[in-house]
């Protein structure tokens, strides 16, 4: 187990008290939570965290809040060194299945949203540097269609990385794939990361194992009890269900599911998610 | 041989070619072999399609028949376009729906009424076969438009388009060639209903007069031999429709011909 020095700056995401239902049915209840720029002296590196919550209990909903898609019922989302309300694009955002453009190429997908920040000619340079990158230069011409599974979770990242501002939320990315795809995307993760200090990957999952070993701070979404034990309705993250993995001592390792001080952790954590979820 | 009677089997190309032809030529031979009484036989079909071209000036009347039936899809697909892209709108949600239920309209009462607004013949032709093939185009359209998904204009959206420009690219970019697939499906619609306003409006010609004549005189070989000539404009013009989905959306993968 070894701690790896680092600091905290500033915010780049803040949820504020985040509740939302639909039709008086409480989904999500009073979530507060921030992210911010974590720093490690001679690294130039980003950050994961992530947002565990069993299936069903509102992690689509806090996603599509978090990209500004939706405004919650109550609360607020700010975004970016800002910390602007969110607003759709400056969050990006892929979801579970990795849409594209079904009907443009994996170039003009990328180009048409570099163009949404940059001038035509620059847009084509990011493009360019990007394919390269994300090794899919050979595959350029091809339509999604034609992409195998890896090559398109590669291409939607990218395209969401092009015009979001270093902020990248992933919806269940580890859902219905197998160990190889899981790999290829923890892989596409790490490198994310390492492209800008300041780039941050929120992965929101079930996969507790997955996302606990790439993520620096973890946040369970879970029911708490009221005094007569009774469920409170809407899911929410308690405030002994925030951990900093980066303290723990179980950020940053090689692998570090092979670690026993992993396998205690996430044992605990499941029975957390037992008694609360 | 065996995959010919499997379930979903997909059997090598030249065999299933060989297959098709075999059977084309079977029911040729119980056509020209075994001629029922009521059934024209193979050589009076050809005999009078001869008769037809030569005579009654078939190619010229089809020739005009097509033109017309292409010029009235044409302007229809751009309005039937334009109505079910305005649903986007809550606005024009009425007319969509109204459009797409005037299907139910009969087209001889639909003739009489437009022959009193417009004046000349082609004029009425024309108009009720746009107006037919636009209420059909509608449902088709609004119902492939329907398709979307949340998933596909959140995605628009996250990449910072606006409304009108996630609509553009989601919905009308992303899913022209499956207007293409709702016209090249009307398109035999058209057929139908001019034959019919070609009787109904008989001052025009038209390959449907044609057809009207053979079959008041009891031409039984007559009217088989234009049916036939009908079936395979309609099949190359089917065959025209996959080329064009082809060359122009080649991500599409290709509907049934
Ligand atoms: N637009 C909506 N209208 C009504 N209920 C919704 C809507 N979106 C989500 N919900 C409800 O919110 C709950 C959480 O859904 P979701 O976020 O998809 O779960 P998860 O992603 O954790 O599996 C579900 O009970 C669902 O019915």
């Amino acid at each position: 187990m070894t701690t790896h020095t680092h600091a905290y700056k500033d915010p780049v995401l803040t949820l504020n008290g985040v509740s939302m239902s639909f039709n008086n049915e409480l989904v999500l209840r009073d979530i507060n939570a921030q992210i911010l720029d974590i720093t490690r002296p001679k690294m130039h590196q980003g950050q994961v965290v992530g947002f565990y919550g069993r299936s069903g209990i509102g992690k689509s909903v806090l996603c599509r809040i978090m990209a500004g898609l939706i405004p919650p019922s109550a609360g607020t989302v700010e975004v970016g060194l800002a910390q602007q309300p969110a607003r759709p694009g400056m969050v990006g955002f892929v979801q579970q299945r990795y849409p594209l453009f079904d009907h443009r190429t994996l170039y003009d997908n990328l180009l048409v949203a570099a163009e949404r920040k940059h001038a035509p000619e620059v847009a084509r340079q990011h493009v360019e540097s990007y394919l390269e990158r994300f090794c899919l230069a050979p595959h350029h011409k091809k339509y999604p269609a034609h992409l195998s599974g890896g090559q398109r979770q590669r291409a939607a990242i990218a395209q969401q990385l092009l015009c979001s501002e270093h902020l990248i939320l992933l919806d269940e990315p580890f859902s219905g794939l197998d160990v190889a795809m899981i790999d290829e995307v923890k892989r596409i993760i790490v490198e994310v990361t390492t492209m800008d200090e300041l780039n941050t990957v929120i992965i929101v999952s079930h996969d507790i194992v997955t996302t606990t070993a790439l993520a620096d701070r973890l946040w369970l979404l879970g029911y708490e009890h009221d005094a007569a034990g009774a469920l409170v309705p809407g899911a929410t993250i308690s405030p002994q269900h925030q951990y900093n993995l980066a303290e723990m001592g179980l950020a940053w390792h090689e692998n570090v599911e092979a670690e026993p001080e992993f396998g205690q952790f996430v044992e605990h954590i499941k029975n957390e998610i037992r008694v609360s979820a | 041989m065996k995959t010919l009677f499997a379930p979903n089997a997909q059997p090598p190309r030249l065999l299933f070619t060989t297959m098709v032809a075999g059977q084309v030529a079977l029911l040729l031979l119980v056509w020209l072999f075994y001629p029922m009484q009521l059934f024209p036989s193979l050589g009076e079909v050809f005999r009078s399609l001869g008769d037809l071209i030569t005579t009654q000036g078939l190619i010229q009347e089809l020739w005009a028949s097509m033109t017309t039936a292409l010029q009235a899809l044409a302007i229809a697909t751009v309005l039937a376009l334009g109505i079910s892209y305005l649903t986007a709108l809550p606005f024009f949600r009425p007319i969509a729906y109204a459009a797409s239920k005037m299907r139910y309209l009969t087209l001889t009462g639909l003739t009489f009424f437009m022959a009193l607004m417009v004046s000349s013949g082609h004029q009425v032709k024309l108009s009720v076969l746009i107006f037919g093939a636009t209420v059909y185009l509608v449902t088709g359209m609004t119902s492939v438009i329907l398709t979307t998904t949340q998933e596909e204009m959140d995605h628009a959206r996250t990449l910072g388009m606006g409304e009108w420009r996630s609509f553009w690219e989601v919905v009308v970019l992303g899913k022209l060639d499956e207007m293409l697939e709702v016209v090249r499906q009307n398109f035999a619609i058209i057929w139908t209903m001019i034959t019919l306003v070609e009787t109904l409006y008989q001052s025009e010609g038209g390959i449907g007069l044609l057809l009207y004549k053979q079959n008041r005189y009891l031409h039984l070989d007559g009217v088989l031999a234009i049916q036939l000539v009908i079936l395979a404009t309609g099949a190359a013009q089917d065959y025209v429709f996959v080329l064009l989905r082809r060359v122009f959306f080649p991500y599409s993968s290709l509907g049934t011909a």
